[in-house]
């Protein structure tokens, strides 16, 4: 029996690593998952680097961007398997919400929900008022460029018009209430916590920007997938079989029993059930937002970690300006991500091909692989 | 050396007593500009109100994901203070890591000015972290005496025996069982009040 240290952050995409610890599919691989809960991305990035980790529950982009070296230290991580896709939305500030609710656009689809937010935004800055604030949980995340894409497509420049900032998931409720941020973008289950809170209202789920978008994975060292191959194949097939287990809603109300359990994420068992099924509350009182692609976590060769979603996580870090273009950059960011590690570990599996682009968007500009690589925008 | 002494060193660390002994220890080594910060609440103005060279930050602290981010956003700022992930050396790096600090330097600081901070740093979050090991070994001990002369009474009353046999009755049965008297001394509370 192999102990491997794993860290992960409180949030209801961990349920892949908390479920092959915990329910048997690591032991039976012959590993013994120990579970460390973690307070910051920047700590799962230290850990995995100085070895206090073997390996940790990760944002995609941060896996990415520790290893080109940017923001920080660098960091060489291998990512082998994908945790989850999709599983984030964009909450609004319940009085900026209302005010989105005056100015004549459907809510209740993404679009529409976009030129609300625009219109209140320039009518904001027509007024004199302060911009807007909104917080995403790191800089280099799926979040991050969800809502960036978001406010694009309301005619807002993110760069410009809007304030970002960064918050820790259990603090955003608490930082809407107190008018320190006006919108967040989170993944499950803090959209509902801050719902339940009523101080919130979600405006979109983000499988209503990006269909079919990279979230966490599992981020190891190179070092790690260098010295045991096999070790980090057992290690794959466990999670993969977690995987599984997780999908099958027949398992849900068992998995938010356990997710909600004070040592992971020590929320209620019934806010979580709702995430996995990709039912939320959008308001208090019952309104739901539903989407079947909420949250996937094995379904349609989701686990398996795509090139094209890396090359696409490294353009919207080029875009947010958080890193210059450099085509060598861009092949070593579709390095990282290692789909031969897992083919090796599981298997062929199907994997679906969404359109019409690598994640799916939903509107606004389509993500061009070819001509990202030729022309570095 | 002057120049060195005068960096602006800011302590980011919810427990006052280790942030004490560090700006102590700061202070000690020579340095002048030793700032404490506690609570979240406009973290980031307070750390841009005072521009700091270093930052000092618990690691297990949740708003270094929040401080990382101003790094990267202070390039659009009106007052930058473009700060980085403290590149110093490895070995430095893991041994801070190691003992729970976090540290972030202005751009452009030289890794031998940071060093010395740093050395200092490590060394206070281990003496700290010693020395609450030992804080907690002593309360342990002495929840220990209590359980021990609990179980000396039970046994005095039940057998009529004084309290020097009553000791002596549960050193050999420790040393028999090869168990710490403090066990041996729980399981007879234990079963008194089971018993009773």
């Amino acid at each position: 029996m192999r102990r491997l240290a794993m860290g992960f952050i409180p949030l209801t995409d961990a349920a892949v690593l908390i479920a092959a610890a915990e329910r048997g599919f690591a032991m039976a691989e012959g590993i013994e998952i120990e579970l460390h809960k973690e307070v910051s991305w920047a700590n799962i990035r230290d850990k995995v680097n100085v070895g206090l980790l073997d390996g940790a529950h990760m944002l995609g982009p941060l896996a990415i961007a520790s290893s080109l070296g940017l923001g920080h230290v660098r960091v060489p991580l291998v990512v082998p398997f994908a945790l989850n896709l999709n599983g984030s939305a964009v909450t609004i500030d319940k009085h900026v919400y209302a005010a989105m609710a005056e100015v004549g656009e459907d809510l209740s689809t993404a679009p529409g929900a976009a030129q609300a937010l625009g219109k209140v935004v320039r009518q904001r800055k027509a007024e004199g008022r302060d911009p807007l604030t909104f917080a995403s949980v790191y800089a280099f995340s799926t979040h991050t460029y969800l809502l960036r894409h978001f406010l694009t497509g309301g005619g807002i420049d993110p760069d410009r018009d809007v304030r970002f900032v960064v918050v820790p998931p259990p603090f955003m409720a608490e930082s809407l209430r107190g008018g320190l941020i006006h919108g967040f973008s989170v993944g499950s289950p803090w959209n509902s916590v801050a719902v339940e809170a009523d101080v919130g209202r979600i405006a979109v789920l983000g499988a209503e920007i990006f269909g079919w978008v990279p979230e966490k994975v599992l981020g190891v060292h190179a070092r790690f997938a260098n010295a045991e191959p096999e070790l980090l194949h057992r290690l794959v097939r466990a999670l993969y079989a977690a995987a599984r287990w997780c999908e099958d809603p027949a398992n849900h109300d068992d998995l938010a029993r356990l997710l909600g359990e004070p040592r992971h994420l020590n929320l209620p068992a019934d806010v979580l059930k709702r995430t996995l099924d990709g039912r939320l509350h959008s308001a208090p009182g019952g309104r739901l937002r539903a989407h079947p692609d909420y949250l996937v976590l094995n379904r349609d060769g989701a686990n398996r970690p795509e090139r094209d979603h890396a090359l696409w996580m490294y353009a919207q870090i080029v875009a947010a300006g958080q890193g210059e273009f450099a085509a060598d950059a861009a092949r070593e960011a579709m390095g990282v991500y290692r789909p031969d590690i897992f083919d090796a570990a599981v298997g062929p599996v199907p994997v679906k091909h969404p359109e019409p682009d690598c994640v799916a968007t939903q509107f606004g500009a389509v993500f061009d692989a070819r001509a990202f690589l030729g022309g570095g925008s | 050396m002057a120049n060195d002494l005068s960096l602006r060193i800011v302590i980011v660390d919810e427990s006052p007593v280790r942030a004490a002994i560090l700006e102590e220890g700061l202070k000690e080594a020579g340095f002048q500009n030793v700032l404490r910060i506690t609570g979240r609440t406009n973290l980031l103005e307070r750390i841009y109100a005072i521009d700091p060279d270093v930052i000092l930050i618990d690691l297990e602290d949740p708003s270094r994901d929040t401080i990382e981010q101003m790094f990267q956003v202070s390039r659009e700022v009106k007052r930058p203070i473009a700060m980085f992930v403290d590149q110093t050396d490895s070995k430095t790096i893991e041994d801070a890591i190691e003992a729970g600090v976090a540290s972030y330097v202005v751009d452009g600081l030289r890794k031998d000015r940071v060093k010395p901070i740093l050395e200092t740093t490590i060394s206070r979050f281990r003496a700290f972290a010693r020395l609450k090991a030992e804080l907690e070994e002593a309360k342990s001990q002495l929840e220990e005496r209590k359980v021990v002369d609990r179980a000396k009474m039970i046994l005095m009353k039940m057998k009529g025996i004084d309290e020097e046999t009553a000791y002596g009755l549960l050193r050999r049965t420790a040393m028999n069982e090869k168990k710490r008297i403090a066990d041996i001394a729980q399981s007879i509370i234990t079963a008194a009040e089971l018993l009773r």
